[in-house]
């Protein structure tokens, strides 16, 4: 063999075996990798790789994406390209993480093929691009006993709690059996579930259909959930029990709940000195009639003290720095409201609780103030407060309608102000002589005295939020084009409690990986200015107007037939005054827009000479510089040696 | 640590400054830096301003474009001229080997293309003071180019060795980037996939520079890719050395 193809033998050889090391240590490294995200966006929680651990039969993971439909489509479509990408990565995540036992198939279903079919057949919902072509973009979890769970459609703008449904899904797939939990209300939080074509016929009949608040729906879509009779005497065979708006209950429903606790049961509880979500209250106060409706009444208030916690009724938790805006009545001009407590960050991550981490977007509805008393065998933990500033104030019904008046009467405090504690320990019961059933209820009265633990015997655990309008559909929840949206971190506070009461830990601990705002907040302020210009113009602008039209009314009632020429007069004179003010307004206002729109316009262009020509010019210059001092050095050099010859 | 010998120490710094002595290597800099500037803020809906996101994704995702023909055009006169005008003899004459000689040259174009990528310093000042960038995944975005531009230099010396035309080395360089670039596109892994078994489109798949770029540029630092881009380099710069010390046999 001659050199030289012993050579080109050798580039081959070595070119075959790179192909091979790429590909072998491509797979062999694939897992070992640094996540350089502020927000750990390709990083598992440890929730999901401990639940990923338990897995120990195959588990197929099918991800439909109409990729080709999106190309086709508009602009926006294809901007699901990114977050498809984007949902892939992760969940070749779940894929390098399960030991091999989750398996990932990427379908791209076409028009009239089985995948298509089978997409519909698993309930994505799918989005009719043109007449032929349809979009989805969902998942579906299969395992072997053909247990299947799917995320009907991956919304973008969930992104940060893409981790949480994905392996809620997994979660939901390897516990097909769902713990229960018992929900106790003294509102219509869980209805009888109607069948939807019923629920249709009886609102056609226009026959009213009570349905369940959306946080019990989703509730159920992990758990089986349990309605508690208000006046039921025991309460057994549940994980955990939802105590909402405690207000009136019996004394053996609510010695129910305290020998439930004690036996090892797990509360979660919300109270409220004003719940506006009480319809009933609301209509009373209409005909004039009742105060707010508050809980705890005086009755579960005695179960909370052997808790160690106590909320005042007629006491709210406010905050200046927390305060939202909002319109109190119609009409209304939107003000900073002290009844509207906007929880960020601030509320939750000194207490790093798993309850409440990674929530930076919760609405409270005027909320209570929380306060412990130290009792022995209880540890009380705060979850959730407003920041240092906040405060606790009193409000009579009256104040609360007039908002303006309760922010400048507010004063700020000097510690934060506590909306939820979290309460585990050792519980005594609020009812060591126990109950005497009613005489009147001769069953009861035949069964007698029910026998009393007085003591936990093992550790239990309470959760108590001091608002119950945080978890209702109008506060949690807004109406998107694809239906219902969570509107804030509320339902999830909410199911994080109960996920926490029932030791779902792992799941509990995957939560929303928080979002960074990156947008231009330079453009974003200066088109926040030219709007809040804007907007004081249209209102100068309505006001002129009102103001000509209070004139022309005047005018109108002073008219009799001596001086009715002279009025009408008068009146077009007016009118042509207001065209010229309100045209010279219109004026004003294009000008306004348009100066914000320049400056932002101005900012793009300063920024695009910047990348493009700055640096390109400044080599430029640098180059012929840099020619000019080399040529006149040989220039230099060409006279020396030319006097040396001379 | 490392010795580097003299030799290579000296070669390496002729050649990086020979790209500042002569124009081509500022026309190479005034192309690079004005391209990419002006793709990133090309009027359309993928620019950088309508977008108005604090980041360097619009910046990142035509850095590949702009590599496939500039790239090409640095690494073309690495070899093929000096065999041309026969500087290489003149070269190999030196007290230096000829993988030494390699290195020396190809560290010296990866330092300049380094400098091209330094000179887009704006586009980051201008993402900090219009927003709050996350400065991890830039960081990222810059080692992933830089890891990809040596990836594509070193290809580009082997063509640039195995033939004495700057042209013929370009169009094969152009051709060999555009592949390595597309390899795990999926309309091409979907065609292939029709004719070849599963593991040879898997095979294809890991082969792709632009896979391996976006893993890196969208903010995860993976082994595989270091792994990836590594073995390139070496296995195509060993490439370079045993076609030189065949022509040199020549």
């Amino acid at each position: 063999m001659s050199k030289r193809t012993q050579n080109y033998l050798k580039v081959f050889l070595a070119l075959f075996s790179m192909v091979l090391m790429i590909y072998i240590g491509g797979a062999l490294l694939k897992r070992a990798k640094v996540d350089f995200t502020q927000e750990g966006l390709y990083t598992l929680s440890p929730g999901t790789k401990s639940i990923l651990s338990k897995i120990d039969s195959p588990l197929k993971l099918k991800l439909y994406y109409s990729k080709t439909a999106a190309n086709k489509g508009t602009e926006a479509l294809r901007a699901f390209n990114n977050y498809y990408i984007y949902v892939q990565e992760l969940l070749r995540q779940y894929v390098s993480h399960s030991r091999n036992n989750l398996s990932l198939d990427l379908i791209d279903p076409r028009p009239d093929t089985p995948e298509e079919e089978e997409a519909g057949v698993y309930g994505l919902k799918k989005f009719n691009i043109t007449e032929t072509e349809s979009y989805f973009f969902g998942l579906v979890a299969e395992n072997e006993s053909g247990t299947e769970k799917v995320i009907e459609f991956f919304d973008p703008s969930a992104k940060d709690r893409l981790e949480y449904e994905l392996t809620k899904l997994i979660y939901t797939v390897l516990n097909p059996r769902k713990k229960s939990i018992g929900i106790l209300s003294s509102l219509g939080v869980v209805a009888e579930d109607v069948n939807p074509y019923m629920a249709q016929i009886m609102r056609m009949q226009g026959k009213p259909v009570s349905e369940s608040w959306m946080v019990v729906k989703m509730l159920k879509e992990l758990y089986d959930v349990k309605k508690i009779d208000l006046k039921g005497d025991s309460i057994a065979g549940i994980d955990a029990l939802v105590v909402i708006h405690p207000r009136g209950l019996p004394q053996e429903t609510l010695f129910a709940i305290d020998q439930y606790l004690i036996k090892g049961g797990r509360l979660l509880v919300f109270v409220d000195p004003n719940a506006l979500s009480d319809r009933s209250s609301q209509m009373a106060a209409m005909y004039g009639g009742g105060g707010p409706s508050f809980s705890p009444d005086a009755s579960f208030k005695k179960l909370m003290d052997k808790w160690g916690i106590e909320m005042k009724i007629g006491t709210y938790a406010g905050d200046k720095y927390l305060s939202g805006v909002g319109r109190f009545g119609q009409g209304q001009m939107p003000s900073r409201l002290l009844a509207l407590l906007n929880c960020d960050a601030r509320c939750t991550s000194p207490y790093r609780d798993a309850v409440t981490a990674g929530i930076d977007r919760s609405l409270f509805i005027l909320p209570g103030v929380l306060t412990k008393r130290e009792m022995k065998g209880l540890t009380h933990t705060p979850i959730l407060s407003t920041t240092e500033k906040g405060n606790g104030y009193t409000a009579a019904s009256h104040e609360i309608n007039n908002p303006a008046r309760l922010f400048e009467k507010f004063s700020e405090g000097t510690s934060p102000v506590v909306i939820a504690y979290r309460v585990v320990g050792e519980f005594e019961t609020a009812f060591p002589a126990g109950v005497v059933p009613d005489p009147k209820d001769k069953k009861k009265k035949k069964k007698g005295k029910t026998p009393i633990i007085k003591k936990s015997q093992k550790e239990s655990a309470v959760i108590v939020f001091s608002d119950v309008d945080f978890i209702s559909d109008q506060f949690a929840f807004k109406n998107t084009f694809f239906g219902p949206a969570l509107a804030n971190g509320n339902s999830t506070l909410f199911l994080n409690g109960v996920e926490a009461l029932t030791g779902d830990v792992d799941l509990m601990s995957v939560r929303s990986k928080g979002k960074i705002n990156r947008s231009f907040d330079v453009i974003n302020r200066i088109e926040l200015e030219a709007e809040k210009k804007t907007a004081d113009k249209v209102k100068e602008i309505n006001a002129s107007i009102t103001r000509f039209q209070g004139e022309l009314n005047r005018l109108g009632s002073q008219a009799n037939e001596g001086n009715i020429a002279l009025l009408q007069n008068e009146g077009l004179r007016k009118k042509k005054e207001l065209a010229k003010k309100v045209a010279a307004l219109k004026r004003e206002l294009r000008m306004v827009k348009r100066v914000g729109r320049e400056k932002i316009e101005r900012i793009g262009k300063f920024f695009q000479y910047l990348n493009t020509l700055f640096v390109p010019l400044l080599l430029i210059g640098f180059g012929f510089y840099y020619s000019r001092k080399r040529s006149r050095i040989t220039q230099m050099k060409t006279v020396e040696r030319d006097e040396v010859r001379s | 640590m490392i010795r580097i010998s003299p030799a290579v120490k000296h070669l390496f710094v002729k050649e990086f400054t020979s790209y500042f002595k002569t124009p081509l290597g500022h026309v190479f800099l005034v192309i690079f830096l004005f391209g990419i500037g002006y793709l990133t803020f090309e009027p359309g809906r993928g620019s950088f301003f309508y977008i108005r996101e604090a980041s360097l994704g619009p910046f990142f995702r035509h850095i590949p474009w702009m590599f496939l023909f500039l790239i090409p055009a640095v690494s073309m006169k690495l070899w093929a001229e000096e065999r041309k005008t026969g500087t290489v003899e003149l070269l190999l004459t030196m007290p230096v080997s000829v993988a030494e000689a390699v290195i020396a040259k190809f560290l010296a174009s990866w330092a300049f293309i380094g400098v091209a990528l330094l000179g887009t310093f704006p586009m980051v000042v201008t993402v900090i003071y219009l927003g709050s960038p996350d400065l991890g995944v830039a960081f990222l975005g810059y080692v992933a180019s830089f890891l990809m531009a040596g990836t594509l230099l070193a290809v580009g010396g082997f063509f640039s060795a195995l033939t004495k035309n700057q042209v013929v080395s370009f169009i094969l360089t152009v051709v060999a980037a555009l592949f390595l670039l597309m390899a795990g596109s999926p309309p091409i892994l979907e065609f292939v996939s029709t004719v070849f078994p599963k593991y040879f489109v898997d095979l294809l798949e890991s082969l792709s520079v632009l896979g391996h770029f976006d893993s890196i540029e969208r903010g995860v630092f993976a082994l595989s890719n270091l792994w990836f881009f590594s073995v390139m380099i070496v296995f195509w710069l060993y490439g370079s050395i045993v076609l030189l010390n065949e022509n040199k046999a020549d």
